[in-house]
């Protein structure tokens, strides 16, 4: 490769494997040189061991064997992280799909958290707010992207809140950025944004390890490829040299007739399964996030709500379901009365439900697999029948293609992916009359998200379940939907056809 | 050079139980060796420590610190802290020794209830009063989000008053000689089989003899901990309810989500918690005291305590939690031998107690990680 002969090595990985208790070895021998002033994709299929590995680099892990080298000075030297800041100290940073701002802090506290972290470290004082406003200011020049130092987080939207963990690492003065899905949920225009300051920080020599399960996204944004396979590299491509279908077959071992979706459109019956009258809602905050909300989904049809992230999807789904009581309006759910009967009337009536927040609210990651739907799935009010509810166990974990030991490992031993499927396969199995999903392939790799799609457009065209999906991405919705609402600043615009309205129009209303 | 700490891919082959009796071997030589620096003979703490794990007179404690245990961990894998074991232990003694002496004529020495009825009513009403005091923290838990911990160890001392409120006043006893007490249970209700004296001369069999008689004097109690044990049990292994403690435990927040009303289930693992420590103390009622004595806090070592600390010891596992129960009960015995036999005071137990803690926690951390130093 004569990348190498002209750029440094600014990180080895060399024979690095991880095996979790219980035997599940997540990677096993990587490989893998990163060099300066490149960004580098990281591709997998869910539990290929993505996560682990970058976990690994930034101290949240610890290797069973092999070593990391970080450039220091002139030579590789080999480091052994105890833990994040350890990482940060070497210049490695990570960006989380999810912020990690303290909601409760302004911007610029939130920072000097960081900089007086690592500052400690060294011995040499703390950072005062007024020190990091300086440095904000710098870098929100530098960048293009304003921020206000005093703002506090909670009053951000996501995508601000990105930004500013893009501006925390470059006021670190960071050398290697670790992306971990931390662009799946912007808009596109935020993240066309996000992709000029890569390039930017490319180009004076800094290093991006992006790790994605879009495929499109590692095209648009990487100079090489390096695809995760169970454990193993397969494969390291230069991105120009490469195919969507030659990755494709070497993150799932398969061809691309499987990435097809039949997008034939239903017609829903008049009956309504949902419908929603002038909702209003509170956030956890005790703000209105939702107000005047009226819509309904038709027996057998998909309603996809779009909306960027923090727009109210969350508080409209935990309303629907019962979960969380409306300042006023009507919500009926499979002829349930929502606001005066609650959750359990909900499920009582055979509604699945796939939370915002799948570790909160999804599944219980103490307990094994089994147990999780055992607790769905067991008719008796009394006592379990576990030859019954194994064999439902075997048959999610089977259809979902969840990787695990056994049925009765524990779910915090699987991969986020994993997780999640076993989330969607149990929820997907109990419901009878409706799903109601927040962001329900978020995590999954394209593949297990294309078979959820078949699987959903299947459920609702031929069993004639309804389902609600509230998304921040506009393909998932687009893709999946019969009718297409946006939701933006508290307010419910729709239904359009997906067929007949333009995405840009789509976007426009999203951030309009 | 770093040390590195892994958790273990593979569970050590019984390292739980390796664990344990590595623990207490720990705990153990941490005694002797702190007892022998103010100059105790080693040889005779030793003998009386040996003695004490396999003397007959463990049985009591046993049985009572398991019962109470297995109450306890219901609550505990729920992560519903209900420290208040000692209050529902004693308060559930008052409907029995109310119901005794109602229903019994001392002037005729006769009842026209018959006796079973009675007892089973002493221990119905002991389970249902002991749920009663725990569900009382429970509701608060469950409709008002106030902490169980601070509010059942609270309710420890109200029932302490409360009981020896009632048993110097409207319970106080006609024929105690002065004494602030109640009066004795009739005979005909308490539960002991008692087996008459016998010396063989022969060492071994007056040995055995001593155990069965403890067995028998105790039958109520070891039937009530088999039955117990059998219950807990089934209700982990087969019915929904177990199922739901496990993952209350774990994330409470997905169990609503499924539909579960967690209020109504934190009410009801506590009351189910507080009704076997209730039904234990109607027992002791029954099978041990007979009355109830003034100062009920300071008549018994403090079963209610000991019990949750062999629900830890046992890392809330219900098939170790005899072993634990035992552990506990041989180190209350040895208390008693070491003051008897003039070594010192029975808080010494606790310096074993506190060594066999630190020894588990140690063995319990090698048993679960590795140490790698690169």
């Amino acid at each position: 490769m004569n990348t190498g002969t002209l750029r440094r090595v600014v990180l080895s990985i060399n024979n690095i494997s991880k095996t979790f208790p219980g035997g599940i070895t997540a990677i096993e021998e990587i490989n893998l040189d990163l060099y300066e002033g490149e960004i580098v994709a990281l591709l997998g299929e869910n539990g290929s061991g993505k996560s682990t590995l970058v976990k690994i680099l930034y101290g949240v892990y610890t290797p069973d064997s092999g070593e990391i080298k970080i450039l220091t000075g002139d030579k590789l030297s080999r480091v052994n992280f105890g833990n994040p800041v350890d990482a940060m100290k070497h210049g490695i940073i990570l960006v989380n799909q999810t912020p990690q701002l303290i909601d409760k802090l302004s911007v610029a506290e939130n920072i000097a958290i960081t900089l007086s972290t690592l500052r400690s470290r060294d011995h040499s004082g703390f950072t005062s707010i007024s020190e990091t406003s300086k440095l904000l200011k710098e870098v929100s020049e530098s960048t293009g992207i304003r921020v206000d130092p005093n703002e506090k987080a909670y009053n951000l939207t996501y995508s601000q809140k990105q930004f500013i963990e893009l501006l925390r690492a470059i006021i670190v003065n960071a050398k290697i950025f670790l992306l971990d899905e931390a662009l799946s949920y912007l808009p596109i225009a935020e993240k066309k944004r996000f992709y000029d300051i890569l390039y930017s920080l490319k180009n004076s020599g800094k290093t991006v390890l992006l790790i994605t399960h879009k495929i499109q996204e590692a095209f648009d944004l990487s100079d090489r490829i390096v695809i995760l396979r169970k454990g193993r590299i397969v494969g390291v491509l230069e991105t120009k040299n490469t195919t969507v279908d030659e990755v494709r077959r070497l993150m799932f071992g398969e061809t691309n007739n499987k990435y097809i979706i039949n997008n034939n459109w239903s017609n829903p019956e008049e009956e309504h399964v949902i419908e929603v009258e002038d909702l209003a809602v509170r956030d956890d905050h005790g703000r209105e996030v939702l107000s005047n909300i009226t819509f309904c989904v038709g027996k057998g049809e998909i309603a996809g709500i779009i909306g960027v992230a923090g727009s109210g999807q969350r508080e409209l789904v935990e309303s629907i379901v019962g979960l969380r009581k409306p300042i006023r309006g009507k919500i009926t759910l499979a002829g349930v009365d929502v606001v005066r009967k609650g959750i359990k009337a909900v499920r009582e009536a055979g509604v699945g439900y796939i939370p915002d927040q799948p570790l909160k609210q999804g599944i219980a990651c103490d307990n094994s697999i089994v147990e999780n739907i055992a607790i769905m799935f067991s008719s008796n009010p009394i006592l379990i029948n576990w030859d019954i509810v194994k064999e439902k166990a075997v048959e999610i974990v089977k259809n979902y293609n969840v990787q695990s030991k056994s049925i009765d490992s524990p779910v915090k031993t699987l991969s986020g992916g994993n997780i999640m499927k076993v989330i969607i396969g149990k929820e997907l199995s109990y419901a009878k009359q409706a799903l109601i999903a927040c962001n329900p392939t978020r995590a999954l790799d394209e593949l297990s998200a294309n078979n959820l799609v078949s699987v959903l457009k299947y459920k609702a065209h031929a069993e004639k379940l309804s389902v609600l999906i509230a998304s921040e991405d506009i393909d998932e919705v687009l893709t999946i939907s019969d009718a297409v609402y946006v939701l933006n600043s508290g307010r419910l615009i729709g239904p359009f056809q997906p067929s007949k309205v333009p995405r840009e129009r789509i976007e426009e209303l999203m951030v309009a | 050079m770093k040390i590195t700490i892994l958790k273990r891919k593979k569970e050590l082959k019984y390292g739980a139980v390796i664990a344990s009796l590595l623990s207490i071997l720990f705990g153990i030589t941490i005694y002797l060796v702190i007892i022998g620096l103010f100059g105790v003979n080693l040889v005779e703490a030793i003998n009386i420590l040996g003695k004490s794990f396999i003397s007959p007179t463990i049985m009591k404690d046993f049985l009572i610190i398991y019962v109470m245990g297995c109450g306890l961990l219901l609550s505990f894998k729920a992560s519903l802290w209900n420290i208040g074991g000692e209050g529902q232990f004693y308060i559930a003694m008052i409907p029995g020794i109310v119901i005794t002496l109602l229903l019994f004529n001392p002037e005729t020495s006769s009842t026209t209830v018959p006796a079973f009825i009675v007892v089973l009513l002493v221990i119905i009403t002991g389970s249902v009063v002991g749920a009663v005091w725990a569900a009382v923290a429970g509701t608060l838990k469950a409709f008002m989000n106030i902490d169980e911990v601070p509010v059942t160890l609270i309710l420890n001392y109200i029932a302490y008053y409360l009981v020896n409120h009632l048993v110097s006043g409207p319970l106080k006893g006609k024929k105690t000689y002065g004494y602030l007490r109640t009066d004795e249970i009739p005979g005909i209700y308490r539960l002991n089989i008692i087996l008459p004296i016998t010396r063989t001369g022969n060492q071994f069999e007056e040995a055995v003899y001593s155990f069965l008689t403890q067995v028998s004097y105790y039958i109520a109690l070891l039937v009530t901990a088999i039955a117990i044990s059998v219950f807990t049990w089934w209700l982990f292994k087969y019915t929904k309810l177990g199922l739901y403690i496990k993952i209350m435990g774990s994330n409470p927040e997905y169990l609503y989500a499924t539909g579960v009303n967690t209020k109504m289930l934190t009410l009801l693992i506590m009351a189910l918690s507080g009704s076997i420590i209730g039904l234990s103390g109607s027992l002791y009622l029954l099978v041990e005291w007979g009355r109830i004595p003034y100062g009920i806090q300071s008549h018994t070592p403090g079963y209610g305590y000991l019990a949750i600390l062999a629900s830890w010891l046992s890392m809330l596992d219900h098939r170790l939690l005899p072993v634990s129960a035992y552990l506990v009960a041989g180190l209350r015995n040895t208390g008693l031998s070491i003051k008897i036999a003039g070594l010192g005071d029975t808080e010494q137990t606790l310096i074993i107690l506190g060594s066999v803690l630190l020894g588990y926690s140690i063995t319990r951390f090698i048993a679960d990680y590795e140490v790698k130093i690169r």
